[in-house]
């Protein structure tokens, strides 16, 4: 197991807290749009960021501790639907940010919120036992498209601005 | 560069693809307008909406409080839900075409138009 330097680790969790008070924030606006599923995901910024910042490895521990403690906050079924979704977008994200390298983080994060809709809609048809659910797919994706550049823009102008993070091995002052 | 310009294409293509794919499923199959109740995967209630002389509505129950159903003649809407989120009373009526009402909640799914049989929607999302 390999352990992060306290700066590190501080690190990790002020871009989780960061994340988390954007999810409750955002959970707390009026729906976008009258069909679930629908959402600005601003959340994402920080992850997209945390991926090219950090390395997919600890972006995934910042995803995993927002979507655990994020749906301690929101309750109900979300945890299922946003696990579903981080994952599938994570894959994606772990399998394209290398080939798209820091000019296309935008296009890195479109395709992550691509796979996110997907991932929802699995999960979706899987609890209601109804495959018509499907049929919300084309419209999830139209506002993930739309979602994951937006995000991705975001990110990508953050990486740009913000200075780079020390070493994640021991020791750092 | 090269690649942000080969990027921002297939941005655009999906985009036009999905909204297809979205179109697709607005416009739907005008089809018999049978409203299909279904609550946890199970059948619950068969309406032929066009067969409705009088609006009457009904309930069903959930584990999230259950749905009242509101029926008037060719079109089905939730008038009420348990759950906290509303969703599904915010989609308002509906009338044909594949989109269903879904109450994510109540595991409750409104389905109109299409058979009986499983698949009428398969057919078209291909």
């Amino acid at each position: 197991m390999k352990s992060f330097s306290t700066r590190r680790l501080t690190y990790l969790a002020v871009l989780t807290a960061v994340a988390l008070t954007i999810f409750v924030i955002e959970a707390q606006l009026p729906p976008l749009a009258p069909i679930p599923g629908i959402k600005l995901g601003l959340a994402n910024v920080v992850t997209v960021y945390a991926v090219f910042a950090l390395g997919p490895g600890q972006a995934g521990l910042v995803l995993l501790a927002r979507i655990l403690l994020g749906s301690l906050f929101a309750g109900g079924m979300t945890l299922f639907y946003s696990l579903a979704g981080g994952l599938c977008c994570y894959l994606v994200t772990l399998a394209t940010w290398r080939l798209l390298g820091p000019r296309l983080v935008w296009a890195c994060s479109m395709l992550g919120a691509m796979a996110h809709n997907v991932g929802q809609i699995a999960v979706a048809v899987a609890i209601t036992r109804t495959p018509a659910v499907a049929a919300y797919l084309p419209i999830l994706l139209v506002s993930g498209i739309v979602t994951g550049v937006f995000t991705g823009l975001c990110a990508q102008f953050l990486l740009s601005r913000l200075p780079r993070p020390g070493p994640p091995g021991r020791g750092g002052s | 560069m090269k690649h942000t310009k080969v990027w921002i294409l297939v941005t655009v293509l999906l985009l036009a693809v999905c909204l297809a794919g979205w179109l697709l499923v607005l416009g739907g199959r005008a089809g018999s307008a049978t409203a299909q109740i279904y609550q946890g995967g199970q059948l619950v209630r068969t309406i032929d909406l066009s067969q409705v002389e009088q609006p009457y509505s009904f309930s069903v129950d959930g584990p999230a409080g259950g749905n009242t159903i509101q029926v008037e003649q060719g079109r089905i809407r939730v008038s009420h839900a348990g759950c906290p989120d509303q969703v599904c009373v915010q989609q308002g009526w509906i009338a044909n075409g594949v989109v269903p009402i879904v109450c994510l909640p109540n595991e409750l799914v409104i389905q109109v138009g299409g058979d009986e049989a499983e698949g009428g929607l398969d057919g078209v999302s291909g």
